[in-house]
């Protein structure tokens, strides 16, 4: 007869015999997925513009300022993510705090300046039906947006658990916040990628 | 506090002033990309160029934020799998970008293909004739006086 499973000894044996924890081959494997849907949209993007009889500059009807602003904001919140896992390493939880806390205000600064951008675009009229550039200028730019709030519910649930003392002490404790610094740097890269794309090229 | 093995030799130890860096490269790497578009080359180069900026900042990220340099073998083969996966998005595609010039604009359509467009346009202009075919015939017989 099998024994019953204990979850309590599951998870703090998750070894899955390669040197990786299983929750971290597992945020691996869904940044995979993720990787593969922004794969598509950007595939998309290219046969778009590969097929369009003409297609803007990007700085032409693009806000490029407010965009390469964005671009500070999110390296400088990769680094700050980055400061936040070194800090919580060091098991410095005020420094841990402070830096989440700075990671969370950038994203929320990243919403704010895009919201500027859209509100300017929906004034003027323009929206996802103007054209085909419009079309997946909106849907990719969306995406990620939606990316950033995932990604500040999950700083913002890891800045809430370190005022938990059951959750600070926790031995995974670390891996959740790289786990978060995983997917925060892997929404940095994607906007690498989107502000020349859209915005510049 | 105890740790069980396996989360501490799965922990990668912070490098602060490599993190600072790596900050600093990104931010002059994102000044490049847009002196990029400034400079007006022709599209051609402007892409290649602002595209292989764009890698070198995501490689940055990738090595030393996400901690891929040095990382398990078991997540560089996820990946590289990842990475498969994605380039068979983009053999079709390869195709599609060889041609694309020659086929977006309709006269060259009509012209690769003379037989297939003529036909396609014709059909368009019967639908579309179609339902103006008895009004047509209404104002003729008015024009003659008849009913």
């Amino acid at each position: 007869m099998s024994q019953p499973l204990n979850p309590a000894a599951f998870m703090n044996n998750a070894d899955t015999h390669s040197g990786v924890t299983n929750a971290k081959l597992g945020v691996w494997l869904f940044l995979a997925s993720e990787i593969m849907l922004f794969a598509t949209l950007f595939t998309s993007y290219i046969v778009l513009r590969m097929g369009a009889t003409s297609w803007p500059w990007g700085w032409d009807v693009l806000n490029v300022p407010l965009a390469t602003l964005n671009t500070v904001i999110l390296i400088t919140s990769s680094v700050t993510i980055v400061m936040a896992y070194a800090k919580a390493y060091d098991k410095d939880k005020g420094g841990f705090q402070k830096w989440m806390a700075a990671t969370i205000l950038l994203s929320l600064g990243f919403l704010v300046v895009k919201g500027f951008e859209y509100g300017h675009e929906f004034a003027l009229g323009i929206g996802p039906h103007t054209s085909v550039f419009y079309a997946i200028y909106f849907t990719m730019t969306g995406l990620h947006g939606i990316h950033i709030l995932g990604g500040i519910a999950l700083n913002g649930g890891l800045l809430y658990m370190s005022s938990v003392e059951e959750h600070w002490t926790h031995p995974l404790f670390l891996g959740r916040v790289e786990g978060a610094g995983l997917y925060w740097h892997f929404v940095d890269i994607v906007w690498i990628f989107l502000f020349p794309a859209l915005y510049l090229l | 506090m105890s740790k069980t093995p396996d989360v501490q030799h799965d922990e990668h130890r912070p490098n602060v002033a490599l993190y600072v860096k790596v900050f600093g490269a990104l931010m002059v790497l994102t000044l490049v990309t847009v002196a990029i578009s400034k400079v007006h080359l022709p599209r051609t180069q402007a892409i290649g160029l602002g595209l292989f900026v764009a890698s070198v900042k995501a490689f940055l990220v990738g090595a030393l934020f996400m901690h891929l340099w040095g990382e398990n073998k078991l997540i560089h083969r996820a990946l590289w799998l990842t990475v498969g996966c994605a380039a068979i998005l983009v053999i079709p595609m390869i195709d599609f970008i060889m041609v694309a010039k020659n086929v977006t604009s309709p006269p060259d359509v009509a012209a690769q293909h003379p037989g297939g467009h003529s036909e396609s346009v014709n059909e368009t202009h019967k639908l579309d004739a179609a339902p103006e075919a008895p009004k047509a015939e209404k104002a003729a017989k008015k024009a003659k006086g008849g009913h």
